[in-house]
């Protein structure tokens, strides 16, 4: 019987919590004459053609190209970080250098809101070719990615017995090949959840897309919101919703599939941070 | 032989380096520029002014308004969010702990980007074509101005509250199912009952975590700006205005650098307050 409640609640949390992605689901399948006439949760004639005239629109807004970009953006700001934060988590934990000073300013950057860098970074961007630029976005991505990265591999690397490095060493193995042959594929797993983390968070980014991008390097988040925008007889709303539901599925699709080491590791670098 | 010193050196370079250009030097340029007299014709030449810029934010009506907005949207949204995640983390755990797949369907609000969720209520919340004032059209026959200057933050934190509930509700799920067994077989053997548990034992113990979590809820929403900026953008009145909108606001649409630098040299000084307070904090709770 508690049980049952128990399940009330649950689902009740479950629609509450999806609402939006259910309801724009709904929509998206709507032809735009249903959208006007019926906005109920009830679909009376359930359509794909919302989703085939998005790529009618590519002349305007092409929704390929700003996945890609997305795609890329995420891809090089979650290998960045992973990049810079490896080799000096290794440094931290197993000697001591740095953990009083870069490891701590790291981990506060979580805590930091990125708008304060927001309007000298455009202004280096712009001196420096950078802006509207994917490789651009990819480093802000990587300072976005870099707190729960180096978190994530700190902790894992310190589980990683100080004995295995002895004995390379006492083989002859350089500094740099204990962490590439040992070290690295012991992190596997902390590498994928930081990739995937990283990957959906800087998928997701905003404001820094809005800022510092004017056409080429447009990420989907902002282009998205190009499809609202009411140009030449108001907003085409089955699009539109059309459009986001593609824009929300690479994160959320990832983001699913590797939901259990998401939440030990959002845990465990909340906790640390 | 150890890690050499050179190698130290070698190995923490490329981020340390990477942080500098990154992060310190457009912080050397905020602080520069903030007490300039700046403008787009003369940004590589700014003509130092003292703090002139300062005095003008500090003086601006709009900016006591974003400052007063982003704090009562930060504590509106982390507290809720934090009973709410705390009551389903606790009343759901027999659920969630033999169905694990449950959590996913609770977690997916998180994997969305808020910009697009935002978006999404721009049609739910449509006066003509959303779902939500058709039902309360039908069913009440009435329907508010969910983005009208009354209602504005309502609204807002109601999203903003909707999607990140699941984060807190994830970090307090796992924390309470990692109280030790013991402490609860102790306070039964006790005879505690099922509330004096609760309020005695599990709480005090997950209290760490309970604050962290409110730091963390409280820090992502003081700092909004992605759904406010689709729901409402940066050109209404002052009633939903950020810190962060406003900051945006002053540099991209009123072209007032300097006031902007200004903002968030005052944002970083209050960002480094409550980062000094965090360490102090979780200093205390390794030594307890």
């Amino acid at each position: 019987m508690s049980m049952l409640f128990r399940w009330l609640i649950f689902g009740f949390a479950a629609l509450l919590f999806n609402f939006p992605l259910l309801s724009t689901l709904l929509t998206s399948l709507k032809s735009e004459g249903e959208i006007v006439s019926n906005p109920s949760i009830i679909i009376q004639s359930p359509t794909l053609a919302n989703y085939v005239k998005i790529f009618e629109m590519a002349d305007r807004f092409d929704i390929l190209h700003f996945l890609w970009n997305s795609l890329v953006i995420s891809a090089l700001g979650a290998f960045f970080a992973l990049l810079l934060a490896f080799p000096a988590a290794y440094v931290i934990v197993r000697t001591g250098f740095g953990r009083n000073w870069l490891l701590p300013f790291v981990l506060n950057l979580r805590a930091l809101p990125l708008i304060i860098f927001a309007i000298p970074l455009y202004m280096m961007f712009q001196a420096v070719g950078l802006l509207d630029t994917l490789l651009g976005l990819a480093l802000i991505m990587c300072i976005i990615n870099l707190p729960l990265t180096l978190a994530l591999l700190s902790s894992t690397l310190r589980n990683i017995p100080e004995e295995l490095d002895d004995a390379a060493r006492i083989d002859g193995a350089s500094t740099i090949s204990i962490i590439l042959r040992i070290i690295l594929p012991l992190s596997v797993a902390a590498i994928a959840s930081s990739s995937v983390l990283g990957f959906v968070y800087a998928w997701n980014e905003f404001l820094f897309g809005l800022m510092l991008t004017t056409k080429s390097a447009t990420p989907i988040t902002v282009g998205a919101s190009f499809f609202f925008s009411a140009s030449g007889g108001g907003v085409k709303w089955g699009v539109a919703s059309a459009v986001i539901m593609l824009s929300l599925l690479p994160p959320l699709i990832v983001g699913l599939l590797f939901y259990r080491s998401i939440g030990s590791s959002l845990t465990g670098g909340a906790v640390k941070g | 032989m150890q890690v050499s010193s050179k190698e130290k050196f070698w190995l923490t370079a490329p981020i340390t380096f990477f942080l500098l250009v990154m992060l310190g030097f457009p912080l050397l340029l905020d602080l520069i520029y903030s007490v300039s007299e700046v403008t787009f014709e003369n940004l590589l030449a700014p003509r130092l002014q003292g703090f002139e810029n300062y005095f003008e934010t500090l003086q601006d009506p709009t900016y006591w308004d974003a400052l007063a907005f982003s704090l009562k949207f930060g504590l509106t949204a982390s507290l809720v969010q934090l009973f709410l995640a705390l009551f389903l983390a606790i009343y759901l755990e027999p659920l969630l702990a033999r169905h694990p797949w449950l959590m996913a369907v609770l977690m997916a609000p998180m994997m969305v980007a808020p910009a697009l969720i935002g978006l999404m209520y721009r049609l739910i919340l449509h006066e003509f074509v959303g779902v939500i004032p058709y039902y309360l059209w039908e069913w009440v026959g009435d329907s508010p101005a969910f983005l009208g200057t009354e209602n504005a933050f309502l609204t807002l934190v109601t999203i903003e509250i909707l999607q990140w509930t699941p984060f807190a509700l994830l970090i307090l799920y796992t924390a309470y199912r990692s109280i030790p067994s013991h402490l609860r077989e102790a306070a039964r053997m006790d005879g505690a009952n099922s509330l004096q548990l609760l309020m005695l034992v599990e709480l005090p113990y997950m209290m760490p975590v309970i604050l962290l979590t409110f730091f963390i809820r409280f820090i992502d929403s003081f700092r909004v700006f992605d759904n406010i900026y689709v729901l409402v953008g940066s050109g209404a009145g002052g009633t939903s205005t950020s810190l962060s909108i406003y900051i945006y606001k002053a540099f991209f649409r009123g072209g007032n650098i300097g006031q902007a630098v200004a903002a968030s040299v005052l944002l970083f000084l209050a960002a480094l307050l409550l980062i000094a307070l965090l360490e102090r904090f979780s200093r205390r709770m390794e030594t307890t």
